[in-house]
């Protein structure tokens, strides 16, 4: 763990990511201080372009797009936190369980994950969402939980499968550790990276996936969050009457977030697997070429 | 053949699966289902016509197994209902005519995206370290990590209103009759070039990252030692012995991705008012069209599964050691 | 001895790290006549791969040449252009790799990975390179209808003989074998070194054979080079190595592993 978090402070990649990760956090935990608007409240005339009072415009009801954004900063997150964490917490516990007890509860679990990795995601999702009528951030956050979390079992389990055969894992078994203790202390500290890696990808996906239903109207209107940002700009018609600042702002936010995110987990695969490195030794290299102390 | 016959079975079974979750949903709201199901129809369907769409949902006064074996009836006798929009258009009849054009787009783009997309990750794979890797390497993050829907609003923002190039909705000049005419298939490719392009930008970056992933972790082989050693040309050995060894990883990875494609040409079929299967599941999901709502989820599901049975069929082509001598 | 076919002088290589570099092979200098059957012997790690690659330039950063010359027939090798190296390799040097399972590409056919020689080097149709590959498979007693196999449909010894036929494909000055029969059985390891040996007679190349085993080794050298961390401790006629170890590490090789080897084997298969 500790290897891993120094390993991304040394990776470039990953610092610019969670710069850009902490400023929409910052910002959205600071927004009564950044704004003197509230979202919800009509604070100008319709459609104004950006100008010092309105840094980002208003929307076609003369709501502050700037307000709105960073305060609906906390419903992506919140979703895409929330719903990574239950993703990876199902994926982790059901891959390991199946990796290591084989037999009956492998195959019982492994048709299932199997099975859902069929079903397409978005379609099954949207079927859900439609009966539940407008889905709230949270209903959102826990169908989303509850549906996509068959890739990380899939990853953790070919993982888990491949340690279980390990010596130290022979050793515990012998000394009599129970099974659960064995996964829980043994066998998952050595996940760190595959579990990480699942985690910041549940991430992104719950929140490009959030953003995608509420922008096809199945949210509910009254939320503030990009993907209703998406959706009322869309619906004012906002590209064809030049609008431009209404759509396009929640779509960059939605854009930093993804390639924030994008970023870290690049780097955690590259900490896990150092074939894929490619800063400092090649670097080292190059430079060394380059100042003829040496040729292949 | 085994192996094949193994995923067919697998295949229906997930579709059946499929199935079952539209079967309980309805019936584990709360509410009455039937209201639920049926609430948008208003009056205008007849009490006749009514009676016939229960059925085929199985609402039928029997004991729950009875009401699912009948719906499974229905499914697998291609009766997926009415449409309660566009009464009395079947289901079945109103998505086979958007899968045209959705299977179409769909079809092109991941085609088109997987084949850039392996070469861009094998050029990056062989050249690691180089800035072309950088380059290829910070363009697939952007392109995986960026929503669909933020990918189709901005091309369209960019190519359909500023700048005017292509377009901005339907899937040819609605003025011209469906013909075999130069002048109606130009039109096709006019309307169909930008929600080409996001898709493939969407997908092309994923199977870049995977194919130079893969192909990293097989560059110390022996074989693409050897095939290096044998003095042939470079670009022999980084497509033959190392990109066609890589590609086998890669290709079962896009199995999996072809979920990805149908949620993203969904979403792009929207902005792009485009009429397909997404455009017209979003009418659908605008008037709570319940029928097609469902329909929708089993044809995704067997596109899904017909695609990966395609991917199946094509990876014992590409790999030797899966053909029976 | 005559001119030498390979002669190594002064050879350095690093492996680049993130901060410090690690000196792989340092300061080594051997030559190779011709028709010698020369072993580089020492444990894993000690840089004998390392100088193999670098006789054909097979090597990828982080690993950079520091300094030395590689001769083959008095040509540095370190000197030679992308397209003249493209030449030179296997039709000057060929290389036998460590993993018999893992050197023939997995998704050609055999006769295509001959082809792919014959072709690039020689121009020859696919009907030629057919029929020279034939040729070659005689020499290693396989049958010719294993042209149309893919590697993973032959056992792992013939595999390796396939190896050994590819690389005979072009008449190579120096054969390289880098452990080749690690991943064999004795019997089969055995075998194999016989055959090379009486090629060599038959088509004169010189050979660079590299072990950890040095009971093996001695059997089938001419002469042997000892090398440790990097370094060549000793290099001296077969014989001598064996009955007169000049340097300690040599002897604490001896003393490490069970000594009259081909005995050894034989005790073992009654």
């Amino acid at each position: 763990m500790q290897q891993l978090v120094s390993g991304l402070l040394r990776n470039r990649k990953a610092v610019i990511g969670a710069v850009i990760l902490l400023l929409i956090i910052v910002a959205a935990f600071a927004a009564p201080l950044l704004s003197q608007y509230s979202p919800t409240a009509r604070v100008g005339r319709p459609h104004q372009p950006p100008s010092l009072e309105h840094w980002l415009g208003t929307t076609r009801v003369g709501r502050d797009v700037f307000t709105q954004l960073i305060y609906g900063a906390r419903t992506s997150l919140a979703v895409g936190f929330g719903a990574g964490l239950m993703i990876t917490l199902i994926g982790t516990m059901l891959g390991i369980i199946a990796g290591y007890k084989g037999g009956v509860i492998d195959e019982v679990i492994n048709f299932f994950t199997n099975m859902v990795l069929v079903v397409p995601n978005l379609p099954l999702l949207l079927v859900l969402a439609a009966f539940i009528g407008q889905a709230s951030p949270l209903v959102i956050a826990v169908i989303l939980g509850l549906t996509s979390w068959a890739w990380g079992v899939r990853v953790t389990r070919a993982e888990t499968l491949s340690i279980r055969q390990k010596d130290f894992i022979k050793s515990a078994e012998m000394l009599g550790e129970p099974s659960w203790r064995i996964m829980a202390f043994e066998i998952f500290p050595n996940l760190i990276s595959i579990v990480g890696i699942n985690f910041i990808g549940s991430v992104i996906f719950a929140v490009i996936t959030e953003a995608t239903l509420e922008f096809l109207g199945l949210g509910d209107p009254n939320t503030v969050s990009w993907g209703i940002m998406l959706y009322n700009a869309q619906n004012a018609s906002a590209l064809s009457v030049g609008a431009w600042w209404d759509l396009l702002s929640p779509c960059i936010a939605l854009a930093l977030l993804g390639l924030s995110l994008a970023l870290i987990n690049f780097a955690i695969d590259e900490i896990a697997n150092p074939r894929l490195r490619t800063g400092g030794r090649l670097g080292r290299w190059a430079a060394l070429v380059q100042a003829g102390e040496g040729r292949l | 053949m085994s192996f094949l016959l193994r995923r067919l079975a697998f295949y229906l079974a997930a579709f059946i699966a499929a199935a079952t979750i539209n079967f309980f949903l309805p019936r584990v709201m709360p509410g009455d289902p039937i209201q639920m199901m049926f609430a948008s129809a208003g009056s205008e369907l007849s009490l006749e016509n009514l009676n016939a769409l229960k059925l085929t949902f199985g609402f039928i006064e029997a004991p729950l197994w009875q009401q699912y074996l009948t719906y499974l009836q229905s499914v697998f006798t291609g009766d997926l209902g009415v449409s309660i929009k566009y009464f009395p258009l079947p289901v079945t009849e109103l998505l086979a005519r958007a899968l045209v054009w959705t299977v179409g787009l769909m079809g092109l783009a991941t085609i088109l995206s997987f084949t850039c997309g392996t070469l861009l990750g094998a050029l990056a794979a062989w050249r690691r370290g180089t800035r072309l890797d950088t380059i290829i390497s910070m363009s697939a993050i952007f392109s995986s990590s960026v929503p669909a829907v933020v990918i189709s609003l901005v091309m369209l923002f960019i190519f359909g209103y500023q700048l005017g190039w292509f377009p901005s909705g339907y899937a040819a000049d609605p003025m011209l009759d469906p013909a075999f005419s130069a002048q109606y298939i130009g039109s096709v490719i006019r309307h169909g070039t930008l929600p080409m392009l996001t898709l493939f930008i969407v997908l092309v970056g994923g199977f870049a990252v995977t194919m130079r992933n893969n192909m990293i972790n097989l560059l110390g082989e022996d074989y693409i030692v050897m095939g290096r050693a044998k003095g042939l040309g470079e670009g022999r050995v980084m497509l033959w012995y190392a990109a066609r060894n890589a590609l086998l990883p890669t290709f079962s990875a896009l199995a999996i991705a072809i979920g990805t494609v149908l949620g993203g040409s969904l979403v792009t079929e929207v902005v792009f008012n485009y009429p397909g299967l997404g455009n017209v599941l979003y009418q659908a999901i605008l008037a709570r069209d319940y029928p097609v709502i469902q329909g929708q989820l089993l044809i995704m599901t067997g596109a899904m599964l017909v695609s990966n049975f395609i991917v199946d069929l094509s990876y014992v082509l590409l790999d030797p050691r899966l053909r029976k001598a | 001895m005559s001119v030498p076919v390979l002669s190594v002088k002064n050879l350095s290589i690093d492996y680049i790290g993130d901060e410090t570099d690690f000196r792989a092979v340092d300061d080594v200098s051997f030559d190779i006549g011709p028709g010698e059957f020369f072993g580089l012997a020492g444990e894993s790690g000690c840089g004998k791969s390392t100088i193999a690659f670098a006789i054909s330039r097979l090597h990828r950063p982080p690993a950079l040449i520091r300094s030395g010359e590689i001769l083959l027939q008095g040509r540095n090798v370190l000197d030679l252009d992308t397209e003249q190296l493209r030449k030179f390799r296997w039709s000057q040097v060929a290389m036998v790799f460590q993993s018999a399972m893992n050197s023939l590409n997995p998704v050609l056919t055999i006769e295509t990975q001959f082809y792919d020689v014959l072709h690039t080097h020689l121009g020859m149709n696919r009907a030629q390179a057919r029929e020279r590959a034939a040729e070659l498979l005689k020499l290693v007693d396989i049958s010719v209808d294993r042209l149309k196999s893919y590697p993973h449909q032959c056992s792992g010894g013939m595999r390796q003989r396939i190896v050994i036929a590819i690389c005979l494909a072009l008449n190579p000055k120096l054969l390289i074998m880098d452990e080749p029969t690690t991943a064999l059985d004795v019997v089969v390891q055995r075998e194999i070194l016989q055959r090379i040996d009486t090629l060599r007679g038959e088509l004169g190349f010189s050979v660079l054979f590299i072990t950890h085993d040095l009971g093996l080794m001695v059997q089938v050298c001419d002469r042997i080079g000892v090398m440790l961390e990097g370094k060549l401790v000793e290099v001296n006629a077969a014989h001598d190595i064996y009955t007169a170890p000049q340097h300690d590490y040599t002897r604490k090789l001896w003393a490490s592993m069970p000594r009259l080897h081909g005995e050894q084997i034989r005790q073992g298969a009654q």
